[in-house]
């Protein structure tokens, strides 16, 4: 499958994706849905990749990418802001989403499906919680709740339609991608409660950029391998390796700054 | 003391309820301490649990078992709680049953997760049933109760909207819920069709009584009696049936535009308050309230009788006479 081909796939199933959850109201106040290319490319990678593919697999992958939203939704909502409309709107969006994805499955007969997602979203949820806890906690234990946050969701939907080979390349890459945005946020002072956690088990911040910028070297070289794991053909290797490269650079660029 | 009252009209469902407040318990047990304490203390916080009363009591009129009945009763209440807590982030409560809420014992970021949890818990045991039917009705029921809210938020501060927009708004909010909960209780003990759909306009027509009396009392409650601020539906721009109805006289009219969507002294709220409750709007609101109530008793009639329809009645009469 050529890039352009890849791309076009990506963008109407971001488009239907849309298109479920759209609602006039939200789309006016709230920043509207989260749908994420990268995780879009790895819903639809056992696609691209030839493998057995079906309208029920499809709208499956489509509803994990609303749960996403949804959850990502309620990420959104702050902290001591007065009762403001967007806000308000906001939890509702995620709610909503919640209950599209539900009815969708329902309407493909995936009863299955809502359970699976509905464990993973329980994971996902105390995962996020954790990092409200008071206790001071191992890193390894940091890395595996963002881990969880990130991939559990997508990680689910292969194992349910074994597609699980793809999982490894999956989880380093947008482990990576998640790694490069929170140093970026590091970069701009704007701490989330990742970098916080770090920090502080860390030490400092310089130590936070360092660990960061390792753990990038590390997963793109695993990324390396994995993608030679799946056998990916040459363009979609090339295109999953495009979506990390600015990061590389970026990267690299601050590991020479450094 | 009158939640107390409402747990002994269903008193014959009392082994049942103690059962269904342990399978609660479990179901929000998780390994997250933090998840775990917040959803005990709003699981503790109390309620009424009137869902999981109405899926048993519908349960009767078919063949009735504990163990099936509960995997419909628990994942209700556990929705109804996941709404709870994501309200008072979008209200900015503080407390709630005279508790402080999760947003305000922690925060509102560990108040959308606990929600997010308990509604997944839900999701994974209702799942367990495999009755299309069953999760054509819920997933509509939840994706309708979000819009209700949406539309509510919409809405906040416009004095003048329609009637219809309020009765489209509480049955979205509240009446499907219960409604709901009485056909699922109904189908999943193999009532007939005909039994299914007057429990399900029972609980419908419950509902919306059920939300203009807790719109009523809103204004003629005390704070202590709420466990909330009076009058908090106005504040926070929610227009209600009383307000609706009391917005006709032209003097009230101009005083709760005048109120509205500012920041109102403790004085000045608790005027707007005795303004309500002093004028006819109350009692034109339970009028309307105990029509609905007349429509629930109608369908209740057309049920067989015994033990269920007795109970359902009761908590009818006692939803519309309640007064907390």
């Amino acid at each position: 499958m050529k890039g352009h081909q890849i791309q076009s796939k990506i963008i109407s199933m971001e488009v239907e994706v849309l298109d479920a959850v759209r609602q006039r109201t939200l789309d006016q106040f709230t920043e509207g849905p989260s749908v994420k290319e990268s995780r879009l490319f790895f819903l639809l990678l056992p696609f691209f990749d030839g493998k057995n593919w079906s309208p029920e697999i499809e709208s499956s992958a489509k509803t994990v990418s609303i749960v996403y939203a949804a959850l990502h939704a309620h990420d959104q909502v702050r902290e001591d802001v007065p009762i403001i409309k967007e806000q308000q709107l906001t939890v509702l969006a995620g709610d909503l989403y919640s209950g599209i994805y539900y009815q969708m499955l329902v309407n493909s007969k995936n009863i299955a499906m809502v359970q699976r997602l509905a464990t993973a979203i329980i994971q996902v949820s105390e995962k996020k919680t954790s990092f409200f806890e008071t206790a001071i906690r191992p890193i390894e234990e940091t890395e595996e709740a963002i881990t969880v946050i990130e991939t559990e969701l997508l990680i689910s939907f292969y194992r349910f339609y074994n597609f699980s080979e793809y999982a490894p390349l999956a989880k380093q890459t947008l482990l990576y991608l998640r790694y490069a945005d929170e140093l970026k946020h590091l970069q701009s002072k704007n701490y989330t409660h990742f970098l916080r956690e770090l920090n502080s088990n860390l030490v400092h911040e310089i130590y936070t950029e360092h660990w960061l910028m390792e753990k990038l070297d590390s997963l793109h070289r695993q990324i390396l391998v994995s993608i030679g794991d799946c056998s990916l053909d040459h363009e979609l290797a090339q295109f999953l390796l495009h979506q990390i490269t600015p990061h590389q650079h970026r990267a690299e660029q601050l590991t020479r700054e450094g | 003391m009158e939640k107390m009252k409402l747990k002994l009209l269903y008193s014959d469902l009392r082994p049942e309820l103690e059962m269904i407040e342990k399978e609660l318990e479990q179901a929000v047990d998780s390994e997250s301490l933090l998840l775990n304490d917040a959803s005990l203390h709003l699981l503790q916080a109390g309620g009424k649990r009137i869902r999981p009363v109405f899926v048993l009591l519908a349960g009767k009129f078919g063949d009735y078992n504990i163990d099936v009945m509960k995997r419909v009763a628990v994942p209700l209440e556990l929705i109804h709680m996941a709404s709870l807590v994501h309200d008072d982030v979008i209200d900015d409560s503080e407390i709630r049953r005279g508790q402080p809420t999760v947003k305000a014992q922690w925060n509102n970021s560990v108040a959308m997760y606990t929600g997010d949890f308990i509604l997944a818990r839900a999701l994974e045991q209702i799942t367990e049933i495999e009755s299309p039917r069953v999760h054509e009705i819920l997933s509509k029921t939840l994706i309708e109760v979000c819009r209700g809210e949406i539309i509510q938020i919409k809405d906040k501060y416009k004095l003048d909207q329609n009637l219809r927009d309020y009765f489209r708004r509480i049955k979205r909010k509240t009446a499907l819920l219960i409604s709901s909960s009485c056909e699922l209780g109904a189908l999943v003990s193999g009532t007939d069709e005909k039994t299914a759909a007057h429990l399900r306009r029972f609980g419908y027509f419950i509902g919306m009584s059920f939300q203009i009396i807790d719109d009523i009392l809103d204004f003629t409650s005390t704070d202590e009696e709420l466990g909330k601020p009076a009058g908090s539906d106005f504040i926070q721009g929610n227009i209600t049936l009383p307000i609706l109805c009391a917005r006709k006289d032209p003097e009230i009219y101009t005083m709760l535009k005048a109120n509205l969507n500012r920041d109102l002294s403790n004085e000045e709220r608790l005027t707007v308050v005795r303004t309500i409750r002093n004028s006819s709007a109350i009692e034109e609101a339970k009028a309307m309230s105990e029509r609905y109530l007349e429509k629930a008793l109608r369908e209740l009639s057309f049920l067989p009788k015994g033990q269920a329809v007795k109970t359902m009645r009761k908590i009818a009469f006692f939803i519309g006479k309640r007064n907390f």
